[in-house]
């Protein structure tokens, strides 16, 4: 009784692929990088005063990089206009080709007052930035979670598990270029030591986090409607296990978090620079199972 | 007060041979790009042999009443008109695939060469003019009903308040309005590894 065979389906090809995982990981680096940068600039934390500028300086190239991996995908390059004229307000990437103005807009503003020493206006727009590059990447969490067809986006965790692996990867990339900077850029050629062991207790504490909401999406998913079971197998024992339980989970989070929370590797230079570029690694593993991953499996 | 027009589609699945003549009309009908299928009939085996039957499905557009292609679409290019068929205008669609990335019954797809998206829209240029959708017409076994769900007295009425009819993912909240008789659940959730389906799309 049990054995019914597929004979004849059809497939009409993948809709998002590598390009808008991409597109997700760059944005949330975005993100990333620029509230780094307002934690000195907007909130006064002076500690992260040496991230301030670097960090501005890479939100804005990545979130100009970005929107290009969405061009490449549209099927209709020219007609990217139609966004701003044609506006459907229930529709997250109409809510987004706006953010994506207004976050780069943003950002070369603040980074402008920033490098003019202008500290009052500098902090004002540090401070409507933080709305604006949480938007930004909060939104494309909200384009998978609005594609209902595919269990594994259609999840309320979703714009929370974008926000929370952006601030991850974010913080990781930002101690790499510490260290580069410092190493290779300065005259002293002295890594500020500081700086490093509170974005890496940073780090850690943001890991802990995502790993908690990937767990919860995971087991939720587990026991619910039959899709959502699947897209679970998929990742835990289908085609996709090795990716999501060796490079995403094992390599770019657990290693990386417990580098992070030993005091004794989190001094090691070495050691920490390797923990942020498996970060990096992992996370974009992490946009790439999500968006491919989530659309692996067939509707019907 | 004349009543407003809301067509319906109505597959009769005791009747259906699988022998894709929709499908093919369908690709005549609109010159649907090689590896894209706007209509097909998904073909499920049962049982061990030598006790097999086939068991088949076919698919279209569901043109629903609560469409999420339509929510989703960024540019106003997917649109329902008051008859209920959701449209797409070939000159707004900017080829984001947010609808066939949403569209819970896979029937949309990107047409290669124009980079929009295209799909099943009951064959509108016949169907507003009074006539027949192309696979309506083609089918030998007349396994397939088109007509005005508000009209009681249509064909397509009568059929559905005659018989238990049933719709693909209505758990969804799509409100299909492509409804079925004797769907089968165990051939709806067939589904092959998706590596496989992407060779056959390639």
């Amino acid at each position: 009784m049990d054995s019914t065979q597929l004979l004849y389906d059809i497939h009409n090809g993948e809709t998002f692929g590598t390009l808008i995982a991409i597109y997700f990981y760059l944005t949330g680096l975005s993100a990333g990088s620029f509230i780094i940068s307002t934690l000195s600039y907007g909130f006064g934390f002076e500690r992260f005063k040496p991230l301030g500028k670097i960090g501005i300086v890479i939100a804005t190239l990545l979130l100009v990089a970005a929107p290009l991996f969405l061009l490449a995908h549209s099927g209709q390059r020219m007609r990217v206009w139609h966004l701003f004229v044609y506006l459907r307000f229930s529709s997250p990437i109409t809510w987004g080709s706006f953010l994506l103005m207004l976050y780069p807009l943003n950002c070369v503003i603040y980074g402008f007052f920033m490098f003019k020493g202008q500290k009052r206006l500098t902090r004002i727009f540090g401070l409507i930035g933080i709305p604006l590059a949480l938007m930004v990447h909060g939104y494309t969490g909200f384009i998978l979670a609005f594609g209902k067809a595919r269990p594994l986006w259609n999840s309320s965790i979703m714009p929370l598990l974008f926000l929370v692996s952006a601030m991850v990867s974010g913080i990781a990339m930002m101690i790499i270029v510490s260290v580069v900077r410092d190493r290779f850029f300065t005259k002293e050629r002295v890594v500020n030591t500081d700086i490093l062991s509170a974005l890496a207790r940073m780090l850690g504490w943001c890991l802990v986090f995502d790993l908690f909401l990937t767990a919860t999406e995971m087991a939720v998913h587990g026991i619910s409607h039959l899709g959502a079971q699947e897209s679970v197998a998929l990742l835990l024992t289908g085609p996709f296990a090795g990716l999501y339980l060796l490079l995403e989970n094992l390599v770019g989070k657990v290693l990386p978090l417990v580098v992070m929370l030993t005091p004794r590797t989190r001094r090691a230079i070495p050691l920490l620079v390797l923990a942020s570029i498996l970060v990096m690694i992992g996370i974009y593993t992490m946009r790439y199972n999500v968006v491919v991953g989530g659309e692996y499996i067939p509707l019907l | 007060m004349a009543r407003e027009i809301r067509f319906g589609f109505l597959v009769d699945l005791r009747r259906c041979i699988g022998c894709q003549t929709c499908s093919i009309a369908c690709k005549q009908e609109w010159n649907v790009p090689v590896g894209r299928y706007r209509s097909w009939v998904k073909q499920v085996a049962k049982g061990v042999f030598p006790d097999t039957r086939k068991s088949f499905l076919p698919i279209l557009c569901n043109n629903c009443a609560n469409p999420i292609c339509v929510t989703v679409c960024p540019v106003l290019a997917s649109y329902q008109k008051p008859n209920g068929i959701v449209e797409i205008d070939p000159h707004k669609c900017i080829g984001c695939r947010y609808c066939m990335a949403s569209c819970p019954y896979g029937v949309r797809y990107l047409h290669p060469d124009l980079g929009i998206a295209q799909k099943c829209n009951w064959c509108s240029h016949r169907t507003e003019s009074g006539g027949q959708p192309a696979c309506v017409e083609a089918c030998p076994a007349s396994a397939r009903v088109f007509g005005d769900i508000n009209d009681p007295a249509s064909e397509i009425s009568r059929r559905i308040a005659q018989n238990g009819v049933q719709q693909i993912k209505a758990d969804m909240g799509t409100a299909p309005r492509t409804f079925y008789i004797g769907l089968d659940e165990m051939t709806v959730e067939v589904k092959a590894h998706g590596h496989e389906l992407m060779h056959l799309s390639e």
